[in-house]
């Protein structure tokens, strides 16, 4: 997330590992070297399922799969093949890795706690399959000689300092998944899925290299973990408590944050090993008490985690100091003339399409054809099949039957982050924006797809504001926006991908007249670059000044089509649609 | 605190010991030896561990009455106990914490699950301390380890000793061989590894004949269909392997309602936990009664007055499999001690790989009578006992020589 720049970040980290391992070199007692070196397994653990569940908002109960089968890797191959965890490790990341792919592929078809049950069968599953396979209990042989070789330390401490670089390495992993595309294109996932498809993210493809990569940390968490226990069985590495402890210490520290899992490992775990080795055998249960009341504690008081609540307390003190800057509003510029003379190209094309949902006929072989460069408004009644309309064309849903062309190519059946990259933009008639990205993030995520590198998509992205005027306040959260904010934000995002056909539901919408006119002037500005643009409205008297062209739907069919002059007038569309004033005010 | 007295006076009973040596006999050294016990006192098992811990108090009690350890100038037992809680994480935490907290710890013995000793010991072969344990699992011993006991018949002893003890049992009370067995057990692991041996080649060797053969998933919803096969095949002997203990009061309940309960059909399961106090409290104990299970251990009939004793001491209705077996292992490790006459780790190590006991603590444990361990820590001769539910009280009646009474077997 933003607010920390990459140099402190890293000062922090480096700062955090030296005083990290400089306190495993002051301890001497076994017991305390144990849980520092158990700390970063579940640190990892923590960030390998943030990397998934906070990021992308898919949340997993079932890490234990991955970290089971670490460590199970690690165990077998050293009993059976004598290959030792040095190498062991890395396998098992490899292992991790491939059983997350192999685990997301069927399981991303499924959303939301449908999704997380399902997560929860692998563990489950796995544990009764290594119970059969006869691996109840597998102790790594112990080496007298070589011990080295084989990550069998006398001094403790070692184990320590790998665990340590073990976490330093995923940190440094997430850190830069955050800042890239991948980690901005999770976020964007998690605020809304939908949108960001049609923003242009190939949203399965980020997922599986999400679960891929989280994959692999579980794997490598799990192999070191048998190394340190020196014991594996099915309900220590498969069992419901890993998966609930990788998620436990995430939500502690905070979710979808870097820092978040290692708060949470480096409070939790010693706390409850410190209660349960003091307290358990004089109130047998306590440490599963305080551990529960600690958790219940932040819940309440930091319901994001405490990451998020020290960094909220941070920056309201920061706030106080400095004065809020003035807000500077984009100047309404007078609407220029506009020039219809549009190109004769056909941009677009829609071919008797129709949709179908059980028995209702969303769309009844409707055919559309959008000149390129003129704007094209989409008029009718509710329920006439309009957002029906454009969910089709951005691909969203399929036509039961007909052909959408985009310049002459089919791309019926194409997913729309497809067809976002072959340059068609949409916005929403209920703005979706990710709420917790900033307005230029936002921004970033829907030029992605069409810019090669991270920097160029942030120079894109910083561009498409200032053509919408929300130059100002790129950097704030996008959920602190006003609804014409918003809406121009939807329209800068799309923007974003360099789009050559725009779609625009309901852009207009709930707006006061004098923002209808700063969005109409943005509108026609794109327009007069060359961009297509098809809008869905129903402000009429907007519409007509804005518009090239109409096109009339009703009940899922085509009523009219023609210029707004003609249309107006049309006694079919005045009576379906327009009303009885717009009679009067014509005659 | 305690410690501060003795470390104090310690020069002085160096001086004294060494000028007095001959004439006194080491009376001035009163140092307790430290002993542990890692076992769970948290968590689903902390009852067993709770009854491991009254056994190990009760023999500490009695084996400090009677002098302490003789050769160390009577120094006295004392316990430390370390919680190895409800997973193997918290198990090899908990090892870790006694070798680190108690460097006096001198042996040390737990820790009820096998899978919990495995780890507990990666950690205290390290740590170069004995422990002595009765966990089944072939692997404790198997490992190469130079500080690790095991007193039970293994895993796979077991497996392979059960039908041809039960064979032999049924032979003599009967006066006439089974032909016929059935087996209704669950899928878990223990079950499944139970009966492999005797699917693979025992009961074809015995000249038994397999004439019903259910599996269930715990837990059981109904368990008429299973019985019902049962009744109608009417095997000479059941082996009945349910693991979750609603599973098996269905299971007795319903072979009480069809007549095949209390003894009717010799009726065979594995492991204690049929034969645990706390079963009185979820079923009707009368529909246990002649119900049998293979056991590593018991209360057998070398140990006089021990239930008495048990009894009056604890509460406890009867010395169940880990209370004896720990009551055991206190008095291998004094009879280590005498031997070793040094309080340290490897002198006790070494005490117990030379150890050849008959009687005393040998008593506890069921085998030719003697009390020696291999070079890989398995007790030498290590045997199986069946137990069988008599009138609300589990007794030992096999083999003959530990019987406390004769098997309750059906006379056709």
């Amino acid at each position: 997330m933003p607010g920390i720049d990459l140099r402190r970040q890293a000062l922090l980290i480096a700062v955090f590992a030296i005083a990290y391992g400089l306190l495993a070199v002051f301890v001497e007692h076994s017991y305390y070297l144990l849980i520092l070196a158990v700390v970063p397994v579940w640190a990892v653990m923590g960030l390998s399922w943030n990397l998934l569940s906070g990021y992308s908002g898919f949340v997993s109960f079932g890490h234990a799969a991955f970290f089971g089968l670490g460590a199970y890797f690690v165990a077998l191959a050293q009993i059976h093949w004598g290959l030792s965890p040095w190498f062991g490790i890395p396998c098992a990341a490899a292992v991790g890795a491939f059983a997350g792919l192999i685990v997301g592929i069927p399981t991303f078809r499924l959303r939301g706690h449908y999704f997380a049950l399902a997560m929860l069968a692998y563990p489950l599953a796995l544990l009764y399959v290594f119970e059969w396979l006869g691996y109840q209990e597998l102790a790594l042989p112990m080496q007298r000689e070589h011990a080295f070789a084989y990550m069998q330390f006398e001094d403790h401490r070692i184990y320590v300092w790998l665990a340590l670089a073990l976490m330093i390495g995923a940190m440094v992993l997430t850190g830069l998944v955050e800042r890239s595309r991948f980690g901005m294109s999770l976020v964007a996932i998690r605020e809304d899925e939908a949108a960001a498809e049609a923003a242009g993210i190939r949203t399965l493809a980020w997922k599986l290299k999400a679960i891929t990569l989280s994959g692999a940390l579980a794997g490598a968490a799990g192999g070191f973990y048998a190394v340190v226990l020196l014991v594996v069985t099915p309900p220590a590495v498969f069992g419901m408590l890993v998966s609930a402890q990788a998620l436990i210490v995430t939500m502690f520290g905070g979710v979808g944050t870097l820092w978040g899992p290692v708060i949470g490992a480096v409070v939790l775990v010693p706390l409850s090993e410190f209660l349960h080795a003091r307290l358990g055998n004089v109130i047998p249960g306590i440490q599963g008490v305080v551990y529960g009341v600690a958790i219940v504690a932040v819940i309440l008081l930091a319901p994001e985690g405490v990451f998020w609540k020290i960094k909220d307390v941070l920056l309201r003190r920061r706030l106080r100091e400095a004065p809020q800057a003035a807000c500077a509003s984009a100047m309404v510029t007078a609407l220029p003339a506009r020039n219809r003379s549009p190109e004769s190209k056909i941009a677009f094309e829609v071919r008797n399409a129709s949709k179908s949902f059980g028995g209702l006929k969303a769309v009844r072989d409707v055919s559309i054809q959008v000149m390129q460069g003129e704007i094209l408004g989409i008029i009718g009644p509710n329920g006439a099949g309009k957002t029906t309309l454009f969910n089709l064309l951005n691909g969203f849903i399929r036509p039961d039957q007909g052909r959408i062309l985009l310049e002459g190519k089919d791309i019926v059946g194409r997913r729309p982050y497809d067809i976002c990259a072959a340059g068609v933009g949409r916005t929403f008639q209920v703005v979706r924006p990710f709420r917790r990205m900033s307005v230029l993030e936002n921004v970033v995520v829907g030029a992605y797809v069409n810019a090669a590198t991270d920097t160029i998509a942030r120079t894109v992205a910083e561009d498409a504001l200032v053509q919408v005027g929300l130059q100002d306040e790129a950097q704030q959260l996008a959920g602190t926006l006003t609804n014409k904010q918003l809406r121009l934000l939807e329209i800068a995002r799309a923007l974003a991908g360099k789009p050559r056909l725009l779609l625009l539901d309901e852009t207009l919408a709930g707006l006061g007249a004098g923002e209808v006119e700063e969005v109409i002037a943005v509108v026609r500005k794109l327009a007069a670059q060359g961009i297509t643009i098809v809008i869905i409205e129903h402000t009429m008297q907007a519409m007509v000044r804005l518009v090239d062209r109409f096109v009339v739907l009703n009940e899922g069919a085509l009523l009219a089509e023609g210029l707004p002059g003609d249309i107006t007038r049309n006694p079919a569309v005045i009576d379906a649609y327009l009303g009885k004033r717009w009679r009067v005010a014509n005659a | 605190m305690r410690e501060a007295i003795p470390r104090a006076r310690r020069p002085i009973g160096l001086v004294l010991a060494l000028a007095l040596a001959a004439a006194v006999n080491a009376a001035a050294q009163t140092k307790d030896v430290e002993v542990g016990l890692i076992a769970p006192m948290s968590g689903p098992y902390a009852r067993q561990g709770q009854v491991m811990k009254m056994a190990a108090d009760m023999a500490i009690e009695t084996i400090n009455q009677q002098g302490g350890i003789k050769s160390l100038g009577g120094a006295k037992l004392k316990l430390e106990v370390f919680d190895a809680g409800d997973s193997v994480e918290k198990a090899k935490n908990a090892a870790q914490r006694m070798v680190a907290d108690a460097p006096n710890l001198v042996v040390a013995t737990g820790a009820y699950l096998s899978s919990f000793t495995l780890a507990v010991t990666e950690v205290t072969e390290r740590a170069q301390l004995p422990v002595v344990t009765f966990s089944y699992s072939d692997l404790i011993t198997s490992r190469g380890f130079k500080y690790v006991f095991q007193t039970s018949a293994t895993g796979v002893q077991q497996a392979e000793g059960s039908l041809p003890a039960l064979m032999e049992m049924a032979e003599k009370a009967s006066g006439k061989r089974p032909q016929t067995v059935g087996i209704v057990m669950d899928n878990t692991a223990a079950s499944v590894s139970f009966v492999k041996p005797m699917r693979d080649h025992q009961f074809e060797k015995l000249g038994l004949k397999l004439v019903v053969d259910e599996t269930f998933t715990p837990p059981l919803a109904n368990a008429t269909p299973l019985i019902q096969k049962v009744r109608s095949a009417r095997p000479d002997i059941l082996i009945l392997l349910p693991t979750v203990i609603s599973d098996a009061k269905l299971l007795l309940e319903k072979m009480n309602e069809f007549g095949l309960g209390r003894g009717k059909l010799p009726t065979i399961a594995n492991g204690a936990a049929i034969l645990d106090p706390d079963l009185r409290n979820n079923m009707n104990i009368e529909q246990l009664e002649g119900v049998m299970a293979v056991v590593a251990d018991w209360t057998t009939s070398a140990q006089k007055d021990f239930v008495a004793e048990v009894k009056k001491k604890t509460g406890e209705p009867w010395a169940t499999q880990h209370f004896v077996t720990t009551y055991g292992d206190i008095w291998i490790f004094k009879a280590a001690l005498e031997a070793a006459g040094k309080a340290d780790r490897e002198s006790v190590a070494k005490a117990l790989h030379a150890m050849n006991l008959t009687g005393g603590a040998a008593n506890f444990f069921p085998g030719n009578g003697k009390l020696k361990f291999d070079e890989n820590g398995r007790r030498e001769g290590a045997s199986l006992l069946i137990v069988q539910w008599q009138k609300g009280v589990p007794i030992t009646v096999y083999p003959a020589k530990d019987a406390i009474s004769p098997p309750l077997w059906p006379k056709q």
